[in-house]
């Protein structure tokens, strides 16, 4: 189920959609040093409430750098320059799940509640809700390591959502996973309404299939230094055109 | 065969029984002086408990605070860590010159060798705490206290228990020493006593009890320490990696 900006589930609780939920003009993000490398040069980048923005592009064009900057987790001694405005709060999810090994899966989605201050009787429903609906139920006393990789970044991205911050930053939540288990974490979660209720998502990721099967938009990175080279509107029929032009994009010279 | 080679030894030697009293000497001394040491071993051991609880406590405690405050790790570990290099005989006679005789310094002086391994392991602990589990505390709007709270208090509780392994193999040298040196009651009085009259069999027997002793506080904290840290336990399924889900 994808959200296009007039979807109509948004409009009962969520303010109009042309509200930005985070705006980024000019970002550019330098690592001084013997060899200064520019990681992004001049991203432009804004999503409003309502959208799931996917960021696609070559490793290393500093797609994850755009996420942590998002997140107000810029890297220690990078020069960042630029007007980011995000909104009041945001929850980034690593690209490797993070979870806790001293805690119990339940107790390790709780720890962005706790942090948000949320009472604990609510957060522990809610909580016990979104593990039926990511399809966890039955292991809320498990150990992390009990649990399979598709089953972690489930937990892991459970973690992120249940704060209700109005911003989700993923970071390639399905990376590290095997191609098939992929797949199917893409399918159940193209049918899971991350950016409804007045949320916004922005996702990185390197595949193209992913990114178009989640996303409303889709901003295609160039290589090192990361800029815009492309802003496409997913369409919601056949997104065969859509993706020939992602991928001319990602691949300017038409090498592959 | 180490126990047949010092009985057979000491016979075919002639040594006297003052000298190294052949085994069976020395386990027949145990079970005569067994009904009289009751009094002596639990004297010895609520020193060792005592003492060993304080000493992790401080240890943990002096852990947190290095950790969360820069100055104090600056200022107060090598301080610390100083006062590691006096000798515990040394220490012994200060300790009763102002505790006096009774249990206070025996407990004082396991807690001095009990809590440095505890700050030691829990201090290293804390400092090594997983660059992503605190990035992912931070990226979900986390400050430094739940830092703290979440992650880096937790993650340290492997290591000092770790630490406090390790304390327990000297608590109870610790307490025996301390009563050797002044004492009413305990195995170092004992120990001792028998010195004095050229008992080795029965020094023999001590270093027995001893030995018994810290293996048995031993095999103590480290059944507790299991207890404590849960997912530590090997786990009857196997470890799933990236099994579809």
């Amino acid at each position: 189920m994808r959200h296009g900006p007039m979807t109509s589930s948004l409009s009962t609780e969520a303010p109009p959609t042309s509200t930005p939920a985070l705006e980024v003009a000019g970002l550019t993000v330098t690592f001084p040093g013997a060899r200064e490398v520019v990681a992004l040069q001049d991203v432009d980048l804004q999503v409003r409430v309502g959208e799931f923005v996917a960021v696609v592009g070559p490793s290393g064009c500093g797609k994850s750098t755009l996420l942590r900057v998002l997140a107000g987790l810029t890297p220690a001694g990078a020069r960042v320059s630029g007007r980011t405005t995000v909104g009041p709060a945001t929850a980034w999810m690593p690209q490797r799940d993070g979870l806790l090994p001293w805690r119990r899966a339940l107790p390790n989605a709780l720890v962005g509640a706790r942090i948000a201050g949320q009472d604990r009787a609510t957060a522990d429903a809610r909580a016990r809700e979104l593990f039926d609906e990511f399809g966890l139920t039955g292991f809320e006393r498990a150990w992390t390591h009990e649990l399979s990789g598709g089953m972690r970044q489930r937990l892991a991205l459970l973690r992120t959502c249940l704060p209700g911050r109005p911003v989700l930053l993923l970071d390639e939540p399905f990376g590290a996973l095997d191609a098939i288990t992929r797949r199917r974490m893409n399918a159940w979660l193209a049918g899971v309404d991350l950016a409804g209720h007045g949320r916004a998502v922005v996702l990185v990721t390197h595949d193209v299939d992913e990114a178009l099967l989640l996303a409303d938009r889709v901003v295609v990175l160039s290589d090192r230094p990361g800029r815009v080279v492309l802003d496409l509107r997913v369409p919601r029929d056949g997104t065969d055109g859509a993706r020939r032009s992602l991928l001319e994009a990602l691949d300017p010279e038409g090498t592959s | 065969m180490l126990l047949v080679g010092w009985e057979v030894g000491v016979r075919l030697s002639d040594l006297p029984a003052f000298v190294l009293p052949p085994p069976s000497q020395v386990a027949r001394t145990a079970v005569e002086v067994a009904p009289l040491l009751g009094d002596d071993v639990a004297t010895t051991l609520t020193e060792a408990g005592l003492g060993l609880l304080v000493g992790a406590v401080v240890g943990l405690l002096l852990a947190v605070l290095i950790a969360a405050f820069p100055l104090v790790s600056d200022t107060v570990y090598p301080l610390v860590t100083l006062t590691q290099t006096v000798p515990t005989v040394v220490l012994a006679p200060l300790l009763i010159l102002w505790a006096g005789f009774g249990l206070l310094p025996k407990v004082v002086l396991v807690a001095l060798t009990a809590f440095f391994p505890v700050l030691v392991a829990s201090v290293t602990a804390m400092a090594a705490v997983d660059a992503e589990h605190a990035e992912m505390v931070a990226g979900l709007g986390g400050t430094r206290r739940h830092q703290f709270w979440l992650v880096q208090l937790p993650a340290s509780v492997p290591g000092a228990l770790g630490g406090l392994r390790v304390a327990a193999t000297y608590a109870i040298g610790a307490a025996v020493v301390a009563e050797y040196l002044a004492g009413q009651s305990g195995l170092g009085v004992f120990v001792q006593r028998s010195r004095k009259g050229y008992e080795v069999d029965q020094i023999l027997v001590a270093v027995a009890l001893v030995a018994g002793l810290t293996g048995l506080l031993f095999l103590l904290v480290d059944g507790l320490a299991r207890l404590a840290t849960p997912w530590q336990r090997p786990s009857s399924t196997p470890r799933p990696g990236r099994t579809p889900a």
